[in-house]
């Protein structure tokens, strides 16, 4: 096998397909990149078999030359060196090149890396998705749900499924939902799937961020195909295949309180930034915890208190309270993360007692929720 | 205060004699002079010895003695089962009397606690101001107590065991050399049986050993206890005393010696659930969870292994300890005869500063629990403390042992005090 590649295009696929791989993993050769040269273009491959990334380079694009003096085949090279050489390179031009005893040689400027590489057919072979199951949305959509679900994945291993992003779709509404059982965020929005309905697809949420990450901001759009044990995210350069996670995602719809015993309209940037100077005297140990009293129809007293360090209250003015008083605690660490994840400039908090849950959303009513149980003080 | 920090301090240590059965005796003159013994469950044959009268002991009787040896040692031996609420009231109105000749009182059980008098004795004579003491508590009690007098609480410590009962002993640092040098070193406080069995091996078998030993020899044997005791066997000891130091409670458990060596499982659960019971009544009546539960088991042979478990929440509720305990024990149990069980909670606090993140799929049954502690305390507050508790079918006192029951009390005395 052979080809002649530019540098730079070589290394952003590289880095793209890194993500993927893992240093620990049961099958030795998964700590390899495979790079599979065709008569149309070169396709890098990562996997630590949750997640499998296949970078595609095409010979030509849009009249631009990539990839030159192709001769197909295919080889593996160990992950902790080839990306290194590549970034190292002398000049922008390299010439790859492998021979039938897996001998490699890249060859850039005057520099000459041979390495040895492994049989490419030891590669396992990455699951092939064969759904009609797809619909298509635009990057920077699906994008801006990862970021405004997934950090509310749990980071604890005792309820596995709540690892990762509940994702369903029905009539055309797309909803990402994610909680730790501490916080629920979820977020709809509509799509063009004709008609295409499925739920209980759980993506573990190390996949999600991964996949935001190797996602470009583009005006592209991103093809999904979904089976029962896999999704596979494509867009034109780029198959990002992730296993789903086993089990039953709690029915979460059904623990969202409706009845509303005080609401709260305030600016989303004087709550982040009251709570947050609040949150300086609260521990972390302690759930980060932060005060929140309503004192007639405008005031808000947010206040915070650890005995060996200090206590801090500060008086907020709000847009609007409606309903009964109020007290109640709850992390801050949460309420920040919502309130961020949110992103619009006004919210609207609907509180259902001290001791149940909390729901912030924007009050244009766009289809984001961001649910927050309190902490109880004894 | 202005006060000079190298000011010499007066601290007295106050140590109720066989307090357990003095405090019958006291109840009930007809016992005076009688071999007496406090034993867990004197139907058991295997029941221990809690604490005995001077006449008791006089034959021979000692403290964690079963009781059929006792009884052979002293065939005439009155045995009592304990009666706790009245120990504790007992101890109350000890600490009550206490605490008119100087706020500044730190308990460190049911029966005996430290004082620092260092303001009073500026315009009275210490001696005279212990004298007055023990002799007002005999009066008004007929309970007999021995008195140290030391510049600080080792040395008090020390002092009051020195003469028993109704001693006062007085210990100034000139005379350690005399009167703590030439002790054995088990009798020091604060040196257990393995200490001393450490020490031991490095040629220490006397309080003077230890406060001559080399410095760096301890620290490596005993780490920074070691630095800690040599100070300590030299008269050195700056711990203040502290009246809040009760509670600073990190763990509450009970324990129970088993009527007989067992490897019934059945048997072993249902010791586990009293066990379980009995911390659950002292975690209520402190108001406190905790977070870490540790179970003990003791073999025939008194090997003894601890297991424990970190949880993600705090718990005080005994199904909890139950479920969390069986795990250990189907864990560790290697299936040897089992003499003893322990439960102890670990991580404790007051559930005033604790919080508890609710969670989206059980916030609605922490809601109802919240609902009915918060009608319980408003009744309580309305009616009197203690008028209504959780039903939670407890025989009180019959299980408790000594040492985890005497943390209980003087959290009591505390609260009597305000």
């Amino acid at each position: 096998m052979k080809f002649t590649i530019q540098q730079s295009t070589l290394m952003s696929s590289v880095q793209d397909v890194m993500k993927a791989i893992s240093s620990r993993t049961a099958t030795p050769i998964l700590t390899g990149m495979k790079i599979e040269a065709k008569e149309n273009g070169i396709v890098l491959t990562g996997s630590d078999s949750d997640i499998s990334i296949e970078s595609y380079i095409p010979a030509e694009s849009d009249d631009n030359v990539n990839v030159e003096n192709i001769e197909p085949g295919s080889i593996v090279l160990h992950a902790r060196y080839f990306p290194e050489i590549i970034r190292k390179l002398p000049e922008n031009n390299v010439e790859f090149e492998a021979d039938e005893n897996f001998r490699v040689t890249i060859r850039s400027g005057k520099a000459e890396f041979n390495l040895n590489g492994q049989n490419a057919e030891e590669y396992p072979q990455l699951p092939i998705v064969h759904t009609d199951n797809s619909f298509e949305m635009p990057i920077a959509l699906l994008k801006q749900m990862i970021k405004q679900t997934s950090f509310a994945v749990s980071a604890m291993e005792t309820r596995p499924i709540l690892t990762g992003v509940n994702i369903s779709l029905k009539d055309n509404i797309l909803n990402f939902t994610a909680t730790d059982s501490h916080r629920l965020a979820s977020k709809e929005i509509p799509v063009e799937a004709d008609g295409l309905a499925f739920s209980n697809v759980v993506i573990p949420g190390k996949s999600i961020n991964e996949l935001n990450k190797t996602l470009d901001d583009s005006e592209d759009t991103v093809e999904i195909y979904v089976t029962n044990n896999q999704i596979l995210f494509k867009t034109r350069h780029l198959n990002f295949l992730s296993r789903l996670l086993d089990g039953n995602y709690p029915e979460t719809s059904r623990l969202i309180p409706n009845q509303v015993k005080t609401v709260i309209y305030a600016k989303t940037k004087d709550l982040i930034s009251t709570i947050d100077r609040a949150s300086l005297l609260a521990r972390e140990e302690r759930n980060n915890v932060v005060k929140l009293s309503t004192s007639g129809q405008q005031t808000l007293e947010i206040s915070s208190n650890s005995p060996e360090i200090g206590n801090v209250t500060e008086e907020l003015t709000v847009t609007a309270i409606e309903g009964e008083e109020l007290k109640i605690s709850f992390s801050s660490k949460y309420v920040l993360d919502a309130l961020k994840a949110i992103d619009v400039e006004d919210v609207k908090i609907d509180f259902t007692g001290a001791m149940r849950p909390f729901i912030i959303r924007p009050t244009n009513e766009e289809k984001i929720l961001q649910l927050i149980l309190p902490v109880r003080t004894y | 205060m202005v006060r000079k920090k190298n000011h010499a301090r007066v601290i007295f240590h106050i140590d109720m004699n066989c307090f357990y059965a003095s405090v019958e005796i006291a109840a009930n003159p007809k016992l005076k002079g009688k071999p007496l013994a406090i034993a867990g469950d004197p139907r058991e044959r295997k029941g221990i010895i809690v604490t005995s009268s001077y006449e008791a002991r006089a034959k021979g009787i000692k403290t964690t003695m079963p009781l059929w040896q006792a009884r052979k040692l002293c065939p005439e031996l009155i045995v009592l089962k304990p009666d706790f609420d009245k120990y504790r009231a007992a101890s109350r109105k000890i600490f009550t009397m206490l605490s008119q000749v100087t706020p500044r009182i730190q308990p460190v059980s049911i029966d005996e606690g430290y004082m620092d008098v260092t303001e009073v004795a500026a315009e009275h004579d210490p001696i005279a101001i212990a004298v007055n003491l023990q002799k007002d508590i005999f009066k008004q009690l007929q309970l007999p107590s021995s008195i140290g007098i030391a510049p600080n609480k080792f040395l008090a410590k020390m002092a009051s065991d020195m003469k028993k009962p109704l001693g006062i002993t007085i210990l100034r640092k000139r005379d350690i050399p005399q009167k703590l040098w030439p002790m054995p070193i088990g009798d020091m406080h604060g040196v257990g049986v393995k200490t001393a069995e450490k020490l031991d091996k490095i040629g220490v078998q006397t309080i003077g050993d230890l406060a001559h030993a080399d410095i760096y020899q301890l620290k490596r044997l005993l780490g920074i206890n070691g630095e800690r005791l040599r100070n300590r066997a030299n008269g050195i000891d700056n711990n203040p005393v502290d009246p809040d130091a009760v509670n600073e409670f990190k763990s509450i458990g009970s324990s129970q010696t088993l009527p007989e060596d067992t490897v019934d499982p059945r048997e072993i659960q249902k010791w586990l659930s009293i066990l379980a019971e009995n911390v659950e009544r002292r975690l209520k009546r402190k108001q406190a969870a905790g977070k870490t539960i540790q179970l003990m088991l003791r073999y025939h042979d008194r090997k003894t292994i601890t297991r424990s478990k970190k949880l993600p929440d705090y718990i005080d509720q005994k199904e909890d300890m139950i479920q969390i305990t069986n795990d250990l024990l189907q864990k560790h149990w290697d299936g040897e005869p089992i003499r003893l069980i322990g439960i102890t909670v670990q991580d404790a606090e007051e559930k005033k500063s604790i919080l508890k993140q609710l969670d989206l799929f059980s916030y609605e049954k922490e809601e109802t629990k919240a609902k009915l502690d918060h009608t319980i305390q408003a009744l309580n507050q309305k009616y009197g403390k203690d008028v209504i508790r959780k039903s939670d079918g407890i025989h009180k006192g019959d299980t408790d042992l000594r040492t985890s029951f005497q943390k209980d009390v003087l959290m009591d005395y505390q609260k009597s005090d305000d």
